[in-house]
């Protein structure tokens, strides 16, 4: 479904993507681990054209992305849900998920707000609240749920655990387990290794700019010099 | 009585006059564009306007169309070399535009008077036209605020990566708003050109950017009420403490000071988000103690 072929970005001559290539299959959930700067982010931004390629393609089921403006990506089903959750703080919960329906313009509408309020209850109760009032797990149940507001055929997450209290993370990769039985295509990246592939059926690991590793989560889990490199003492947690 | 109320119509003009252009500075910062062309585009709206009236027949309605197509056409076509730029970049594009304006005033003396001005323009705008024109501007604010296109700009003005994954067009948004204020700026110059008999140059300076900028920021950005609030203290000012009204722009500086310092966002939107936060301690306390008694 998303094809990402020899991806190059550079940000002021600092090469971030050094050519990486990597598929996600439809009704795939896959995940992309890396440490600090290795370039996951960048990778999201340049897919969702926040950021411009410098070279490389990138396909969403054989049309060209690459060069596209990031509100017409979005309005072909590719949605971020950007790091830091980047919720509209002046504005209210209501009027954030409203906002996540702006990228429907064709495209016919497969996620209501009442199946977002159904995932995040909480978001129903808090509706008329400003977003900036919201807990920071509640702020990345918006960004979410913004962003299923528009009904995506791929979900790009950049670390939804980012700064959250365990119970918390637990609570976003519940809904997010929710979202994988229902068939959603997504592209998660997660500093949490072990998080990452619990959740994922495929990933990718990605160190300074380029992919180290791929295969089957539960393969990666085993792998002793995966465990070594990105999953650390954490393995034996 | 009467003539007590009476005395201060003209101020009540310059009010609506004043307030018409506010609007205009309004929608473009609403909309994340840090323009300054507002006073510019009400020049180009104003002897559009100024010079229909002198030189041809055509009535004043279509005069004041006349200057509101033309401050939208002008705003259209800056705003495409200014969606290259951002924040203070555009602030200082936009002043340039004005210093153009100025000067291409001055250049084409035959047709705008030159340093003359615009002399014996047909007074047809009263205090009624400039009541009618505000109030729709009002209520066409008010309408943006709360449709589709208001949340598109507050989308951007607050995060405008984020809005454009979302599916918001920001090139397209900030020319829609750009057209606008453009509209804006140009009915209420040409307004001004009906109602004041005369345009000179001068008229239409920096010392007008500031004053119109002032009623924003001092008002605040983001609510309608805003210019509506911050254009009633400035304008009123001067009248209530008449030894200031000399020091206008004096006073005007150091009340922008104050404001961005102490209350940086603006009189009306301090006291919205105040209202909003206390609204929701209420609510907390009235769940907290729902739930011990359940």
């Amino acid at each position: 479904m998303l094809e990402i072929d020899r991806l190059e970005v550079r940000y002021s001559g600092i090469e971030a993507l050094r050519g990486v290539s990597m598929t996600v299959n439809s009704g795939e959930v896959v995940a992309m681990i890396g440490p600090n700067g290795a370039g996951k982010s960048t990778l999201l931004n340049a897919i969702s054209g926040i950021v411009p390629a410098h070279a490389g393609h990138i396909r969403l089921d054989g049309r060209e992305l690459t060069v596209l403006p990031a509100w017409t990506v979005s309005a072909m089903g590719v949605l971020h849900v950007p790091e830091g959750r980047q919720v509209f703080a002046d504005l209210t919960v209501l009027e954030n998920l409203q906002l996540g329906e702006t990228c429907l313009k064709s495209r016919p509408r497969r996620t209501t707000l009442t199946d977002v309020y159904d995932l995040f209850p909480i978001l129903r109760e808090r509706q008329a609240q400003l977003a900036g009032s919201l807990s920071g797990g509640q702020q990345q149940m918006l960004a979410i749920g913004r962003a299923l507001m528009g009904s995506p055929e791929i979900l790009l997450l950049d670390e939804p655990s980012l700064g959250l209290a365990p119970v918390i993370i637990a609570q976003v990769f519940d809904a997010l387990r929710a979202l994988r039985a229902s068939g959603l295509t997504i592209l998660l990246i997660e500093q949490n290794a072990h998080l990452a592939l619990q959740a994922s059926d495929r990933a990718y690991i990605i160190d300074q700019g380029r992919i180290v590793h791929s295969g089957a989560s539960a393969d990666l889990a085993q792998d002793d010099s995966v465990i070594a490199h990105y999953l650390g003492d954490l393995a034996g947690a | 009585m009467s003539n007590t109320i009476l005395g201060y119509i003209p101020l009540l003009d310059l009010f609506f006059l004043h307030l018409g252009l506010a609007f205009s500075q309004w929608i473009v910062l609403r909309a994340g564009v840090f323009s300054l062309a507002t006073v510019g585009l009400a020049a180009i709206g104003a002897y559009t306007a100024g010079i229909i009236a002198t030189k041809t027949g055509i009535p004043a309605p279509l005069g004041l169309l006349a200057g509101a197509f033309t401050g939208m056409a002008a705003a259209l076509l800056l705003s495409w070399p200014l969606a290259r730029l951002r924040g203070v970049y555009q602030a200082i594009a936009t002043v340039a535009f004005l210093q153009i304006i100025l000067s291409l005033n001055i250049y084409f003396e035959g047709l705008t008077g030159g340093a003359m001005g615009l002399n014996s323009i047909p007074k047809s705008v009263g205090t009624l036209t400039l009541f009618a024109a505000t109030a729709g501007t009002v209520y066409l604010m008010v309408a943006i605020t709360h449709s589709r296109i208001g949340r598109a700009f507050d989308a951007i003005r607050q995060n405008e990566a984020v809005a454009a994954s979302l599916g918001v067009s920001i090139t397209g948004h900030q020319a829609l708003a750009f057209a606008i204020s453009g509209a804006l700026a140009g009915l209420f110059g040409a307004l001004e050109a009906y109602h004041s008999y005369a345009l000179v140059p001068t008229q239409f300076g920096f010392q007008y950017l500031i004053a119109i900028m002032s009623y924003v920021v001092l008002g605040g950005r983001n609510t309608v009420l805003g210019p509506i609030v911050g254009t009633a203290i400035l304008i009123l000012l001067p009248e209530i403490a008449r030894p200031l009204a000399e020091a206008r722009m004096l006073v005007y500086g150091l009340l922008l000071i104050l404001v961005i310092n102490f209350l940086p966002k603006g009189i009306t939107d301090t006291l919205v988000d105040m209202l909003k936060a206390r609204n929701l301690a209420r609510r907390k306390v009235a769940a907290e103690t729902a739930e011990t008694r359940s």
